[in-house]
């Protein structure tokens, strides 16, 4: 148990640090966005490469971050009934939740996502519309974002059960899912 | 048993949805969950199901096309730009220079630190549209004041939590960029249909603090002479405005007579820009050469109102106009957020990390619902959900307007289980077709659903506004940092308490829109108005004569 202990810390350190370098894409895809904007306005051009990099950053920011999300405990839950339930159930929940919900709909995604790559990259597919983006990176996002995420999920199963052995303390306990809203 | 199941696979599934969702597990991995369990059932199922399943194995290859159609949407880019430029905002100390002044301008007058809360939450909801940021700098900043000089703390706790989410309805709120996606309509549109309704609803906030003065006077003392740091000195702000109204009024005539062919809301926009400078200079050519035309406190109230009103403008006034789309519109207000937080040397790493960080996080889970929500339409729509609700809605006895309470009910009763991301996510993609067959307009449905879904923020005991301004005050007994004397805290059932009459001032507005259709349909002012009667006559002609029943040969 300790040994998986080990390999679920070091999951969240390198999680933890990956997410916060991919937060910097937001600050990219806010410059990208306000000068394209500008551009245009100014001498009403515009690029489709640079108008595509926009949802190129967004996206890594919200597939590739899904996990880092996960380990904050920031994915929304409804706990009006959940926070009344037994501790034990709770963490019965969660763990069957780890494998079923979120074990489940990864898989499904990476084993879909896989092939949908491959033939936008075999194709050396680009975007439709004039002077676009190569498109294989974009799609490569889905499956890469939802194994990042399952790992993640190994991570969260292993911590659950050493909470329940009293192993370690329970990291979310106390926090109420997400601080910011709206 | 298998025959019942296949032929209301509909209820069943979106039953188990609720249960499942009630488990208390994320919720965009349980709607994934729910939907790709129901997809094997209903493949089994689907020979039994006399033809209303209609979904096989290779349906499940479309996932990641429906991945891919969220990732290229350029409306829920809106999304992150909005939440980073409110994040920006409330750490640069916007809105606490707006609370400090405000209060000193309005806090002679009874009841006046509460008006100022809903004035300065309108002005920063029109700036951000982030809920925590604008109630959690009022629960610090006016909390204490308002505690300090004896406000009755239902009434301020009250104020504060509702003044905050006027952030959900007021442009450039996230629930209407949501909505207006979910809906199929433009989010430039939805902005302009809530402008009305949203200052209507701030006006129906002081309505109430007015009516609180009368009955029980006590409840909202003015601010005592000693608290009143700026001074007075309301003539000389008095003949700014008045002079800022003439320049508005000159510019308005002008811009009428250069260009005649711009609709009037955009000739007020540019107008009300040019106002702006015109005072703004003057406050700083008062303040530079020391001429002490305008007292201190006109001269702070000009100063710190200029910045936020220039980011509305910038931001909402170009979406508005037409020039910039809504993503645009919040990618400059990021950035002019950033350059003034830069220019009041308000901006450190720290700052700039801690909002990229929340804003990463929040745009994943929120993508992430809408993940969850298309995998489980893929479904619902296979198992003909979709024709199932609009049934049931469209055949509610009363039409449009029966339609309208019923959902209006239910989705206030939701409210006090789910916030807005479920709702738009997962409810409204349902009630949309519906209302849509029964002829109602979608900007006007989609504007009363948000004010009906900015209830989900109050509703004790979950409400999220109630929960941030829980956060910042006061827990134990206080001793308060200028009068010395302790005070009481504010107690969990006082904030709740004090929700409850803004609560119901958001059913009545819910009413009023349902009842004034007129507040939203000014969103479509600036369209082209085609003149009925020219247009049958150009019928007429191209018409072939009555009594042949040939159609005209066609020419090319």
């Amino acid at each position: 148990m300790n040994f998986l202990l080990n390999i679920s810390r070091a999951i969240d350190s390198v999680q933890e640090r990956f997410g916060k370098a991919l937060s910097w894409l937001i600050l990219a895809a806010v410059l990208v966005s306000s000068i394209n904007a500008i551009i245009r306005f100014a001498f009403n051009i515009s690029s489709n490469a640079w108008l595509e990099l926009q949802w190129y950053l967004f996206s890594a920011v919200f597939l590739l971050g899904a996990g880092y999300t996960l380990l904050k405990n920031e994915h929304i839950k409804i706990d009006i009934v959940n926070s009344h339930l037994p501790k034990g159930l709770r963490n019965a929940i969660e763990l069957f939740g780890h494998v079923f919900f979120l074990g489940l709909f990864s898989v499904v995604m990476i084993y879909m996502g896989v092939p949908f790559f491959r033939r936008s990259f075999a194709e050396m597919e680009y975007s439709a519309s004039a002077g676009g983006l190569i498109v294989w990176p974009a799609k490569l996002m889905i499956p890469v974002g939802f194994a990042i995420l399952l790992v993640q999920g190994v991570s969260e199963f292993i911590k659950r059960v050493a909470v329940m052995r009293g192993m370690i303390p329970d990291p979310h306990e106390g926090a109420r899912g997400h601080g910011v809203e709206g | 048993m298998a025959h019942f199941i296949a032929q209301n696979m509909a209820p069943i599934m979106f039953a188990s949805l609720v249960v499942v969702l009630l488990l208390g597990y994320p919720v965009a991995f349980s709607l994934a969950a729910v939907g790709l369990f129901y997809f094997l059932i209903g493949v089994e199922l689907a020979p039994l199901s006399g033809g209303s399943i209609s979904l096989d194995w290779n349906l499940l290859a479309a996932l990641p096309e429906r991945v891919f159609g969220v990732m290229n949407n350029d409306t829920l880019l809106a999304i992150p730009f909005f939440t980073f430029m409110g994040l920006i905002l409330e750490r640069s100390g916007m809105a606490e220079d707006l609370l400090d002044t405000i209060g000193q301008l309005f806090g002679p007058v009874r009841g006046g630190l509460a008006y100022a809360v809903i004035f300065v939450g309108a002005l920063l909801a029109a700036t951000t549209g982030v809920v925590a940021a604008s109630v959690i700098s009022m629960g610090l900043i006016s909390l204490p004041i308002m505690l300090r000089y004896g406000y009755d703390r239902r009434l301020a706790a009250g104020v504060i939590a509702a003044s905050g989410t006027l952030a959900q309805i007021i442009p450039p709120s996230l629930v209407l960029i949501v909505t207006a996606d979910q809906l199929g309509r433009s989010v430039g549109d939805m902005y302009k249909g809530a402008m009305i309704p949203g200052l209507v609803l701030s006006a129906l906030y002081a309505g109430y603090v007015f009516l609180v003065t009368i009955v029980k006077p006590e409840a909202a003392p003015a601010l005592p002479k000693e608290a009143r740091t700026l001074g007075a000195g309301v003539g000389s702000l008095l003949v700014l405005i008045a002079a800022a109204a003439g320049v508005f009024y000159a510019a308005t005539l002008w811009l009428a007579r250069s260009h005649p062919n711009m609709p009037a809301d955009n000739a007020a926009i540019w107008a009300g820009t040019i106002a702006i400078i015109f005072a703004y200079v003057l406050a700083l050519i008062n303040e530079t050469l020391k001429l002490g035309m305008l007292s201190r406190l006109a001269s702070q109230v000009v100063i710190v109102l200029v910045p936020p009103l220039a980011l509305i403008f910038l931001v909402l006034g170009t979406i508005f106009v037409g020039i910039a789309t809504p993503t645009e519109g919040g990618a400059m207000g990021a950035l002019g957020a950033l350059i003034l937080a830069i220019a009041k040397r308000r901006l450190s790493i720290d700052l700039l990390k801690q909002a990229m960080d929340t804003t990463a996080k929040l745009s994943s889970f929120v993508v992430f619902i809408l993940l969850g929500a298309r995998v489980f339409s893929l479904t619902f729509y296979g198992v003909n959900g979709h024709t199932w609700v609009e049934h049931m809605l469209t055949s509610l006895p009363g039409g449009q307007i029966g339609f309208l309470i019923f959902v209006n009910l239910f989705v206030f009763f939701l409210a006090f289980f789910l916030d807005f991301f479920e709702l738009a996510f997962i409810v409204i993609p349902l009630l949309g077709p519906a209302a849509e067959k029964l002829g109602i307009d979608l900007i006007w449905f989609g504007v009363i659903l948000g004010v009906n879904m900015q209830t989900s923020f109050m509703h004790p005991p979950f409400g999220f506004a109630l929960f941030y301004l829980r956060s910042v005050a006061p827990v134990n007994d206080f001793i308060d940092r200028v009068t010395g004397k302790k005070t009481a805290p504010v107690t969990t059932g006082q904030i709740y308490m004090g929700a409850i009459p803004f609560v119901v001032i958001q059913l009545i507005m819910v009413t009023l829109v349902v009842a004034i259709p007129s507040m939203v349909m000014v969103y479509k002012a600036g369209d082209v108005k085609l003149d009925q009667k020219q247009i049958d006559q150009q019928f007429q002609q191209i018409a072939p004569a009555p009594g042949s029943d040939e159609p005209p040969p066609l020419k090319f």
